[in-house]
């Protein structure tokens, strides 16, 4: 009842608000992750430098606390110095495809008309098409390649942000504060990018979010698959790859990526989670 | 049978919000609670049901017919569960969101009656029980099939009372049971809430901010103001003899009464107006949506500097012409001519400066996520004005200068339907529409917002095309007015003309159940 909200002095925003133990966590794994990337390779330069008389070392072998792989490789080493090429791939292909979603979503919800009817039925036929079959596709066509797949999964992407926004552009548009926008005879684009989209940012940045999740593990699926990063590069769906065959001799090999991908990629959507809804009670009625 | 509420209070999260009320209703009677909104009359109601919000709590005691009810508890628990329904029901304020979209109305009713038994009815029983209760409300058979949307307001609140009864409960409360329906209906449902009422020797707690609808149709009242009683006693006497300031300022701010008082602009005056030429005409305006004609050949002359008002129930086209007019909506034919111009119909065909409109929802039409001073500078700025003007808007419309730091959710339904008001008059148009602009509001700041619309008309010299579904608030501001039904123009002329010797039958039934004396039912109290 809209008598509610009204009741007493309604402390309009609470600014005290104690982060969640669980957001807290995950914003310190995350802040772990990026250091890692940023200076994995500087702390460790020779991570994948081969020692072939230290291969198959298990965890705890003297100099190699998680051990070696096949080749002598450190999994400590190798783990962090992968986190840079892990993890730059999947937040610029979630950063690219939100651009993409953001403008086209924009365009077919504000603009409607054919120009909806084309975006839409150009994010069906992307929908249609399966994420890792068609990467591993064109990287067999094109020869692969670190950029390629980024280049590939921005696209791929990019209609469920397209979706999202065009989603939150059509109930915003509705509303009576962009007919008195229209009314100030406003051109399209303010109305579109300075009223409508803030409005919107919440559902963007959430699924910004969600992305990176899932490119993270798409990255690392076709790493594992053989047709992401080229061989030789850290990176921890290649260490995955590499790992599984000394699986049982040490089977940190295996689980120290495997683990990282899912934890981080767990981190990443408490924290998107958390900021949509931080961002979505921006301007909003106190209940 | 006596309903009991003793002590009976509502801590929120930050204190008291409703101080200790005590009161008995006997079978048969009404309470009328009133007040504005956040005068606590809601939470009471709900704390008396169990549906307080999360973090509110009710103490005190509530007996209905001899049995404690467990206000103390929380709405889920099971002592609740047994109670509500059986000994209380709740009546809900909006018959467009308080039915089930996607099941059909009789099963609805059937619900409550299977809840009522505690055990499933046997399907032929069933129907023959939920057609009878659709009997009792005067509605037929037929509409046990029909789904919520295929009804109109006043009888999807006939088939939510049907609901709220099918458990027979001892008191019933209904929460502004008709504030969301039409003038017309509204008299309706009232009419037929007291009738079961009497037949069924049933309590009610009646919730209203609209003394039009206490007078006459209840026996006690509660006036509540910030969470406590300021006023109570039989209904015929507070309203005689107000004790309270504040009830007085209440029964003073309510339409009917204001404009018996009489502020009204005299005949000649409207004579003049009609006289001198047209802001605006439109001739012969007709608009379809598919199949169904909401506009047909609709004539309208707006004067310079004139309060023009259009009434009508929603579904009679009126606010379809007043987008029509601001060009929000593309008439199939006719023409609308602004100072001797025709405009082109539809979208973009209208500068800044010739017309602006202030809707009815201050909570949806201000840009939730901008500052005020950034939603009235960009209104400046289309007018080539500077943003230093913004203290001076907000002073205008009577806001103080810091507001402009304060972003749309800081601010009450008045404060923000000031700041449409100031962000469309920034690019100083020549007219305002104001579409349901105070139907919103509460009584009070109703009565504020008109006042400041009748000043800047004078201040400005701004003709106003005002629409209402509520002929007593259209007759405090309007010179002329347009009456409208199913699409068309029945009467239109000078504001006193109009209202006191309508000359259409439909005009004469808003008339009448606007000025509520007539409207009162025979076993009235008043």
């Amino acid at each position: 009842m809209s008598d509610i909200r009204v009741i007493g002095p309604a402390p309009v925003r609470r600014r005290r608000r104690r982060l969640p133990i669980g957001v807290g966590v995950a914003l310190g794994v995350l802040a772990l992750a990026v250091l890692a990337a940023v200076f994995g390779k500087l702390i460790f330069p020779d991570a994948m430098h081969q020692d072939i008389l230290a291969a198959t070392l298990p965890p705890g072998s003297e100099g190699h606390p998680l051990g070696t792989d096949e080749l002598g490789r450190d999994v400590l080493q190798m783990a962090v110095a992968g986190a840079a090429s892990s993890l730059v791939g999947p937040v610029i292909v979630a950063v690219g495809s939100m651009l993409l979603g953001v403008v086209m979503g924009t365009l077919a919800g504000y603009e409607k008309g054919w120009l909806d009817t084309l975006i839409s039925r150009w994010t069906d036929l992307l929908l249609a098409v399966p994420v890792l079959l068609a990467a591993i596709v064109v990287s067999g066509v094109m020869g692969g390649g670190y950029w390629v797949t980024v280049a590939l999964l921005i696209v791929l992407f990019s209609p469920s942000d397209i979706r999202i926004v065009r989603a939150g552009v059509l109930e915003q548009s509705a509303r009576p504060y962009i007919e008195a926008a229209q009314m100030l005879s406003l051109s399209r684009w303010r109305v579109m990018f300075r009223h409508i989209l803030p409005n919107v940012t919440s559902l963007v940045v959430t699924n910004l979010m969600l992305n990176v999740a899932f490119a993270l593990v798409a990255f690392s699926s076709l790493s594992f698959l053989g047709v992401g990063v080229a061989p030789g590069t850290a990176d921890w769906g290649r260490q995955l790859t590499d790992g599984r065959a000394i699986m049982f001799q040490n089977p940190a090999a295996v689980f120290v990526p495997a683990l990282l991908i899912v934890v981080v990629a767990v981190c990443v959507n408490l924290v998107g989670d958390w900021i949509g809804q931080r961002l979505s009670q921006v301007g909003e009625e106190v209940r | 049978m006596t309903v009991l509420l003793s002590e009976l209070s509502v801590l929120g999260p930050n204190g008291t919000m409703v101080e200790p009320v005590s009161a008995e209703i006997a079978p048969g009677a009404t309470l009328a609670l009133i007040g504005e909104s956040g005068s606590g009359k809601t939470l009471t109601a709900k704390s008396i049901v169990g549906l307080l919000p999360r973090g509110f709590r009710a103490t005190g005691a509530v007996t209905v017919a001899g049995q404690e009810l467990p206000v103390g508890l929380r709405g889920d628990d099971a002592a609740w569960r047994r109670a509500r329904g059986r000994s209380v029901s709740l009546l809900l304020q909006d018959p467009f969101t308080s039915l089930t979209p996607v099941h059909r109305c009789g099963d609805q009713i059937a619900w409550t009656l299977e809840a009522a038994h505690g055990h499933r009815i046997p399907r032929a029983a069933k129907r023959a029980q939920v057609e009878e209760r659709l009997a009792e409300v005067n509605l037929p058979a037929r509409v046990a099939d029909a789904f919520p949307h295929e009804l109109s307001g006043g009888m999807r609140q006939r088939v939510a009372i049907a609901a709220a009864l099918a458990s027979d409960p001892q008191l019933l409360i209904a929460d502004e049971p008709t504030t969301a329906l039409d003038a017309s209906n509204q008299a309706e449902i009232l009419d037929l809430l007291r009738r079961i009422q009497l037949e069924r020797r049933l309590s009610v707690i009646l919730i209203s901010h609209d003394l039009g609808v206490v007078r006459g149709r209840t026996d006690d009242v509660l006036v509540m103001r910030d969470g406590q009683v300021v006023e109570r006693g039989a209904t015929a006497e507070v309203l005689a003899a107000p004790e309270h300031p504040y009830t007085r300022a209440l029964i003073e701010a309510d339409p009917v009464v204001a404009a018996r008082s009489g502020a009204r602009i005299s005949a000649e005056e409207a004579a003049d107006v009609a006289e001198a030429e047209a802001l605006l005409v439109c001739e012969g305006v007709t608009k379809a949506f598919g199949v169904r004609t909401v506009l047909s050949d609709v004539d309208l002359t707006i004067a310079p500097g004139a309060i023009v008002g259009i009434v009508g129930e929603s579904g009679s086209g009126k606010s379809t012409l007043a987008r029509c007019i601001a060009g929000l909506e593309r008439e199939d034919a006719g023409r609308i001519v602004l100072s001797g111009e025709a405009l082109a119909p539809g979208r973009g065909s209208r500068t800044p400066d010739q017309m602006q409109i202030v809707f009815q929802d201050p909570y949806s039409s201000l840009n939730p996520m901008m500052s005020i001073g950034a939603i009235l500078a960009e209104a400046l700025g289309v007018a080539g004005r500077a943003s230093s003007e913004v203290p001076a808007m907000l002073e205008m419309v009577g806001l103080p200068a810091e507001f402009a730091k304060k972003r749309p959710a800081e601010l009450s339904g008045g404060q923000r339907q000031r700041v449409a008001i100031a962000r469309a008059l920034a690019p100083e148009p020549r007219l305002l529409i104001c579409d349901e602009s105070v139907s919103a509001l509460d009584v009070s700041v109703q009565a504020d917002i008109l006042a400041l619309l009748a000043r800047l008309r004078d201040e400005l010299g701004i003709a106003i095309l005002f629409i209402s579904h509520d002929l007593a608030v259209v007759r405090m501001i309007a010179d002329t007015v347009t009456v409208m039904w199913d699409g068309r123009v029945v009467e239109s002329g000078p504001c006193h003309e109009v209202l006191e010797q309508p000359a259409h039958e439909y005009t004469r039934l808003l008339v009448a159940a606007a000025m509520r004396e007539n409207a009162v039912p025979a076993d009235g109290k008043d």
